[in-house]
């Protein structure tokens, strides 16, 4: 027993050790979005068969390092790291306006080491509270699942229309559902990976249109300025706390704690409030620079640690942006785990690890993904920011995607998976772009797909 | 042949380029996976397990394939190395103003943060801003638009 306890442990860090060091990598490039990068690759990990606790650290590692290293773009070239960074762009262009755009690296990935220390603990303690509730919500989950998809809807940019788009999208899955099943396939990957993928597809197809073709005409390449580099104190491994103030710490502790609470709302918008809420309550505009991007960095782990881990030790059922999202392969992947729609039973992490698991887990893949993304962003963010621009062209990540697309969609269906992913995708891409319709709502479109219209049709049945 | 330049997906591509790069990465992505699933298929028990690992390398694939690409296909960006301009400097106070009204008061900054900018060279610039503020009395520094760093709000 000891020794398979010990076996455990050692597959947890290794899998930590790996999800750290891929998604540390991943982080540096620029527009490398979270769902696009995070769900296929630890829907791989447990499709291999990886013990549940490494399938955790692998995802919370890779997330937590992803985030730090996401500072890198974002401070030395001014373009977002991924969607989560986007809330922290105003900040970091001023400060590197100013010219010191290190301090705004420095902050970030101090406030993110905080914060994410911070967040597990919380986050297993909020579903401790939410638990005795979990059967309750577990066997009304078909409808939680159509209020947070309306809720959502109203919330993102497209307000009634994003609500009302729901209908025609859920319509089209149901129908793809039916078309597959007919052929004895049954997709589940294809169609997040659709969702995530869904703006590059429409972008691609937009490049074959003439008229769309000619507003996505540029005549020069863009201007990047790479901030110099400049040395800072505190050696190879800088104390976080010495990094900030104390203020700054401070907030970014209370931050973290009220974002792990706020487990349902989208990420994004989580990221944006808490750094309004510091925001008024620093006079000193530098001050309140430095402090709201340290706050915000916080935020972006913090949050992203308490949406993935609150369901998953509460309800097992993904009911949170990121638990639908870039976490949804540990709610479901099958067939592996599973949640299923008419009973409420699940299988799953929810089912294979304990509450102390989660929290030893967890811990496990922060400490790991801190020690990892810490030290080299401290040490290597001008080399690395300097590398990613010269040297990786778009034209290759797209093609990365592109073979993505091909192999997991060929491996999951055939030919009807790939079919599947692209007519999601160019939906959902054109759905977003035009309507508001994000990634957010169009994963809540699926689960109402899977989980409320079974249902709904077995009510009026009966 | 002049480039022909279009913006996808976030950055500019040459169009050339990423038909070939996508030509690149379908045919290695996919004869990774192809090949190894022909191979362990009959290699591994569990036809379950093999199909998981083709696709493994079939990820493998698509990851070789972007490295080819990126290889044959430089970056189209222009990298500059940039230094803040001092003289810029203020001109920032003034687009900080336009989206923050009042900068607040040096005053009020704990002694850390007063190190913090000493180190950066930023101290006497709030201190020559502060001045400016009580020797013009009022608003010294209308609203400016332009400059201002505008993160994406998505």
């Amino acid at each position: 027993m000891i020794v398979s306890l010990f076996d455990q442990v050692l597959i947890a860090l290794g899998m930590g050790i790996l999800g750290a060091v891929i998604f540390a990598a991943i982080g540096l490039i620029s527009g490398s979005d979270e769902t696009t990068t995070l769900a296929p690759l630890t829907l791989l990990v447990v499709l291999l068969g990886v013990p549940a606790p490494g399938v955790l650290t692998f995802f919370l590692a890779g997330a937590v390092a992803k985030h730090m290293t996401h500072a890198v773009p974002t401070a030395l070239l001014g373009i977002p790291g991924d969607t989560m960074a986007t809330p922290l762009m105003r900040e970091a262009n001023f400060l590197r306006n100013l010219g010191v755009p290190h301090i705004a690296l420095r902050k970030m990935i101090s406030g993110a080491v905080i914060a994410a220390l911070i967040a597990v603990p919380m986050a297993v303690l909020f579903a401790v509270m939410l638990a005795p509730f979990g059967d309750t919500i577990k066997r009304s989950a078909p409808w939680i699942f159509l209020a947070a998809a309306i809720a959502i809807a109203w919330f993102s940019k497209g307000r009634l229309a994003a609500v009302l788009a729901l209908i025609p999208f859920v319509l089209i899955i149901l129908g793809l559902q039916t078309l597959t099943g007919q052929y004895g396939v049954k997709l589940t990957v294809s169609y997040f990976l659709g969702i995530a993928i869904g703006p590059l597809i429409a972008a691609l197809f937009a490049m074959m249109a003439p008229a769309e073709r000619e507003n996505m005409r540029r005549s020069e390449v863009r201007t990047f300025s790479l901030s110099p580099d400049v040395k800072s104190g505190g050696g190879f491994f800088p104390n976080p706390l010495k990094v900030l103030d104390r203020k700054q710490s401070l907030w970014t502790g209370i931050t973290a704690v009220i974002s792990s609470a706020t487990f349902v709302f989208s990420p994004v918008a989580m990221t944006v409030i808490m750094g309004e809420l510091v925001g008024s309550r620093v006079k000193h505009v530098y001050h309140r620079l430095t402090t709201v991007i340290t706050a915000r960095n916080g935020v972006t782990e913090s949050t992203y640690i308490a949406e993935a881990l609150i369901p998953l030790i509460a309800f097992g059922l993904p009911l949170s942006p990121v638990a639908a999202g870039p976490a949804a392969p540990l709610f479901n992947a099958p067939p592996r785990f599973s949640v299923d729609s008419a009973s409420g039973e699940v299988h799953n992490l929810h089912s294979l690890l304990s509450t102390w698991e989660f929290l030893g887990y967890g811990m496990l893949a922060v400490v790991v993904a801190l020690l990892i993304a810490y030290p080299f962003t401290m040490n290597y963010a001008y080399r690395a920011a300097s590398y990613v621009s010269r040297k990786i062209s778009h034209e290759a990540v797209i093609a990365t995607f592109v073979g993505l697309i091909l192999v997991i969609g060929i491996w999951e269906g055939g030919l009807l998976g790939l079919l599947v992913i692209v007519t999601v995708g160019l939906l959902g891409g054109f759905l977003s772009r035009f309507l508001g319709f994000n990634i957010g709502v169009q994963f809540m479109g699926y689960y109402t797909a899977v989980l409320t219209v079974p249902a709904l049709v077995a009510l009026l049945a009966g | 042949m002049k480039p022909e330049l279009y913006e996808v997906w976030g950055d500019t591509v040459d169009v050339r380029h990423l038909v070939y790069a996508i030509v690149i990465g379908a045919i290695v992505s996919l004869s990774a996976f192809f090949t190894a699933q022909h191979f362990l298929l009959e290699w591994v028990a569990s036809a379950q397990m093999a199909r998981a690992y083709a696709m493994l390398v079939g990820i493998v694939g698509c990851l070789v394939g972007g490295a080819i690409s990126a290889s044959l296909f430089k970056p189209k960006r222009h990298v500059v190395e940039h230094e803040a301009d001092p003289a810029w400097r203020s001109q920032i106070l003034k687009d900080l103003q336009s989206e923050f009204g009042d900068l607040g008061r040096l005053a009020d900054l704990p002694p850390e943060t007063i190190a913090e900018l000493k180190e950066m060279g930023l101290y006497e610039l709030f201190v020559d801003y502060e001045k400016g503020l009580h020797n013009v009395g009022a608003d010294p520094a209308p609203a400016v638009d332009g400059l201002a760093a505008n993160g994406g709000r998505s």
